[in-house]
């Protein structure tokens, strides 16, 4: 009936197996590492050093020895947790105006796909982050977490007022000290020229009082002039 | 394989095959060898300098260097193969005799003309067949002749004789060119035998399935890949990346030079040992104490500081050989020194992808500090130092002498607009330039384009009045003057006018034509245009005796929202000009109004909208224009009245019109309350004309 001609269809059949293996292959290949890529992103933010502070506060190890865990003061752990709230500030107005800008470039092609996935999850977690935030104050003191956020975000713009003000006044120092120069080689100049006009106004006219005048006015302050001028030098 | 088509088997036909593939193949790839091979920098101008300083050879060795990068061995090796193969089938079609086809001519075989009459061919035919008859004549063993070959001739006699005197035979030569009547044809490819003869055929499925299963999923996985692999911008994708996350809102020239040595590019140019090799060297040499500055690499403290914050590798050999190229630091090491050369192109090439980055987020002070940061690394100067390190010869002690103690910097245009003896003065002396020196550096300074703006104004094509949401051009006006030169002429307020183009003029409204200023009509005074093809001139690549690649300056136009510190109008760049720049001398400026345009969209509300404007070069420190241009925005009724008015003629003095029209005092853009009733058409209208222009418009957006 069927006379299946079985080394006729060899070919054809081992041409399929080697087809479809080999896209398999590719595919699983491919696959494994594009989540192996995705797994090994590099994460957004750095370790979180002000959760981490508030965690190890909270689940504080018994000493050796002793059977109970030191108490920590309700103070501090809400402290803690301001300052970890501080540093969330700063993470989410960052993600906030980064993400624009992120997907514009990527749309244009300016950056990578994994930098916008690396971006999506920080992103993510910034969101868990701050909800946790907000369980732990409310845990701590009822309603707290609707107000945390607004104490953290004034603390973080009055830290970076003050940074620049420090900046600013780590400078007057350094311009004081230019400004003394400065003003010190302006008048050796000045006067060095005034030296040399009444020099010049003697040899011409020798009787002039008002050059007499500045005659005796420069000597008292050329040396003082000498003598800054020096202090310049070095 | 189908037997109804021959194949090549005389191997005639496969030459012309192969021969026109491999022309099809080799012509563009020659064409893409020539272009490449011949230098685009050759073509600019260049400032005319005699400057060398004293790593010129390097830097000079570092630019052949890259131009011999940009040419391909590849393409030249199959540029070379291609031409050869084609040579080889032409000498191939030369020897190899084409199978001769004959046409079968009666009279060329009885040996008469074609004149012959009718008596002639008998005569002749009876004659020959007295001579070749098979009986009569005798094979000619000298000729190599045998019987059958007699037999051949005297049959072709007769059939020849046949056709010139029997009538069907006639006929069918007449018809087909052969006195048998029709002749089959014969198709025959022009491939060689060899190609489908038995056992071949495994060679040639084996071909087929290395080049589309192995070489064109190569070909295209690694063009594919490639494009990935780099960024819009030419920069390696991770360095992109590393690059925004580099970006601060309040970052300086100074952060833009830590954050460009985050690049993966120096990476590769560190490998192995290279990357610490001499780092410590470079360092101390950096951050002693400088002339000009408090570090001899022209760094700030903050900048030292995130030096000193980097792990030694790559990045930090990078960002510290940065720091001595720009601050012209000898180092004492030819290794070290051309590893110093080498990475100032790298790094600008990065500038270009953190001023992508630094556009987006649409911030002035970043967007500002990526453009300095180029003129930095193009100038080998460092950031917030003066200008003057510009000029060739000048070194910090000279620009010392010049400068003093003071603060702010002596602009290169300031210096050179004092008196010559001033100038000399100031810079010639011991230890500082020497009278030729002091004229070199002169003449380089006299030929730098610093394009001054003469004015900046925005228009509506075809409009009056800037309405709500129209199509503005941003136009500046402005002439090249070189710091220092002299005889600048006046100028002509003439050239400082934007005439639109007539609106029946297609060619100058797309563009490809500019109008030229020829004269002023003597009597209405209306200044005459010629419509002239648009000749795009380049003004003279960048005079960076320091910097290792050949840079054709750029200038950037934009405008800034300076409450906001945001960016209002990206950046429109402009690499060529509409005017020539210099003379045919190549150093003479001409001093012609050149003319930038610049398109955006109207704000939607109408109003006053004062922007900064900046003008930046990328290329020179210090040539930078900032200035504050209004656009005023007026109400989409009014430009619709306005339109209404120009059509009635001038209004009677006693009427309400005529008093307002004096009250205008012609000023047409100061707005005037008035009551509007029926506005609404009439509105609608201009909306139509606004449609319009804008269509029109689109067209006319220069390139850039």
């Amino acid at each position: 009936m069927f006379d299946i001609d079985w080394r006729g269809l060899l070919l054809p059949l081992a041409y399929l197996v080697v087809l479809v293996g080999t896209f398999m292959t590719f595919s699983t290949v491919y696959r494994k590492r594009k989540a192996l890529e995705s797994a090994n992103l590099a994460p957004w933010f750095g370790p979180h050093l002000q959760r981490n502070i508030y965690l190890s506060l909270l689940h504080m190890e018994p000493e050796e020895g002793s059977e109970k865990s030191p108490r920590v003061p309700d103070s501090v752990i809400r402290a803690a947790l301001l300052r970890r709230a501080v540093e969330d500030i700063h993470r989410i107005i960052q993600i906030r105006s980064a993400k624009q800008a992120c997907s514009s470039l990527l749309q244009r092609g300016s950056v990578g796909d994994d930098l916008w996935q690396r971006f999506q999850r920080a992103e993510k977690e910034m969101e868990e982050e701050l909800r946790d935030v907000v369980m732990e104050a409310n845990a701590l003191v009822p309603g707290w977490g609707q107000i945390i956020f607004q104490s953290a975000n004034e603390i973080a713009a009055n830290k970076a007022l003050r940074d620049r003000l420090e900046e600013i006044e780590a400078q007057t120092e350094h311009d004081k000290e230019w400004w003394e120069k400065r003003r010190a080689s302006i008048k050796t100049e000045f006067m060095k020229e005034l030296d040399e006009e009444s020099v010049k106004g003697q040899a011409k006219v020798g009787s002039d009082d008002e050059a007499v005048l500045v005659d005796t006015n420069t000597p008292s302050a050329t040396p003082s002039g000498v003598s800054k001028k020096k202090k310049a030098k070095k | 394989m189908s037997t109804d088509y021959a194949y090549d088997e005389e191997g005639y036909l496969w030459p012309f095959f192969v021969f026109t593939l491999a022309l099809i193949i080799t012509l563009p790839l020659t064409y893409l060898l020539v272009n490449r091979s011949r230098d685009p920098a050759a073509s600019f101008p260049r400032i005319q300098t005699n400057f060398k300083h004293a790593h010129a050879d390097t830097v000079d060795s570092l630019r052949k260097q890259e131009k011999r990068k940009d040419r391909k061995l590849w393409l030249i090796f199959a540029v070379i193969t291609g031409w050869t193969v084609m040579g080889y089938m032409l000498y191939l079609i030369q020897t190899t005799e084409a199978p001769t086809h004959k046409l079968w001519n009666p009279y060329d075989i009885l040996g008469i003309s074609e004149s012959a009459t009718e008596k002639q061919i008998k005569s002749t035919y009876k004659k020959l067949s007295l001579k070749f008859h098979p009986d009569k004549a005798k094979p000619d063993p000298a000729k190599n002749e045998t019987i059958d070959d007699l037999n051949a001739r005297y049959v072709e006699i007769s059939k020849a004789y046949q056709a010139l005197t029997d009538e069907d035979v006639r006929n069918n030569y007449i018809q087909y060119g052969n006195p048998d009547g029709k002749q089959g044809y014969s198709i025959n490819i022009a491939l060689p035998k060899v190609i489908v003869s038995d056992g071949n055929g495994k060679y040639v499925v084996l071909l087929y399935s290395v080049l589309f299963g192995v070489l064109l999923p190569y070909v295209v996985g690694s063009w594919w890949y490639g494009t990935l692999r780099r960024s819009k911008e030419g920069v390696l994708m991770e360095s992109s990346n590393r690059l925004f996350r580099e970006y601060k809102d309040s970052i300086d020239e100074g952060g833009v030079v830590t954050a460009l040595s985050t690049g993966k590019e120096f990476e590769e140019l560190f490998k192995g040992d290279k990357a610490d090799s001499g780092l410590s060297k470079v360092e101390s040499r950096i951050l002693a104490e400088g002339e000009l500055t408090s570090l001899a690499g022209g760094l700030s403290l903050k900048d030292k500081e995130k030096l000193e914050d980097l792990e030694s590798g790559p990045q930090r050999k990078a960002l510290a050989l940065l720091w001595a190229y720009l601050g012209r630091i000898e180092l004492d090491d030819p290794e070290l020194n051309k590893a110093k050369f080498a990475v100032a192109p790298i790094a600008h090439s990065l500038t270009k992808a953190f001023n992508a980055i630094a556009l987006a987020y649409m911030n002035t002070g970043p967007l500002l500090a990526s453009y300095y940061a180029s003129q930095n690394i193009i100038q080998a100067v460092p950031p917030r130092s003066s200008p003057l390190l510009q000029l060739p010869h000048f070194t910090p002690a000279v620009v010392k002498a010049v400068e003093g103690d003071s603060r702010v910097h002596t602009s290169l245009q300031g210096f050179m607009d004092r008196p010559d003896a001033k100038r000399r003065s100031l810079v010639v002396g011991n230890d500082l330039l020497t009278e030729e020196q002091y004229r070199e550096a002169i003449t380089v300074a006299k030929q730098l384009p610093f394009l001054r703006v003469a004015k900046a104004y925005f228009k509506v094509t075809g409009e009056r009045f800037i309405i709500p949401s129209s199509l503005v051009t941003l136009v500046v006006k402005g002439r090249f003057v070189p710091p220092g030169s002299e005889n600048v002429p006046e100028i002509n307020p003439a050239d400082l006018e934007d005439i639109d183009p007539a609106e029946d003029d297609l060619d100058a409204l797309s563009g490809r034509k500019t109008r030229k200023l020829v004269g002023k009509d003597e009597k209405t005074g209306k200044p005459i245009y010629e419509t002239s093809e648009t000749e795009l001139v380049a003004p003279p690549l960048a005079n960076a005796p320091y910097f290792a690649r050949d840079h054709s300056p750029r200038w950037h136009v934009f405008l800034t929202d300076s409450k906001q510190g945001r960016v209002a109008v990206p950046p429109f760049t402009f690499a060529q000009f509409d005017r020539p720049v210099l003379e045919a001398d190549g150093r003479t400026p001409t001093f012609a109004m050149q003319t930038l345009k610049a398109q955006f969209q109207a704000p939607p509300q109408a109003g006053h909208y004062t922007f900064v404007m900046h003008v930046v070069c990328d290329s020179y420190v210090g040539f930078d224009t900032k200035m504050e241009v209004t656009l005023i925005v007026e109400e989409a009724s009014k430009a619709a009245e306005m339109e209404v008015e120009d059509e009635i003629s001038e209004p009677e003095e006693d009427s309400i019109a005529g008093i307002m029209h004096a009250a205008k005092g012609g000023q047409p853009k100061r707005r005037k309350p008035q009551v509007e009733e029926d506005d609404s058409d009439e509105e609608s209208g201009t909306d139509d004309e606004d449609d319009d222009t804008s269509a029109t418009n689109t067209d006319t957006e220069p390139e850039n």
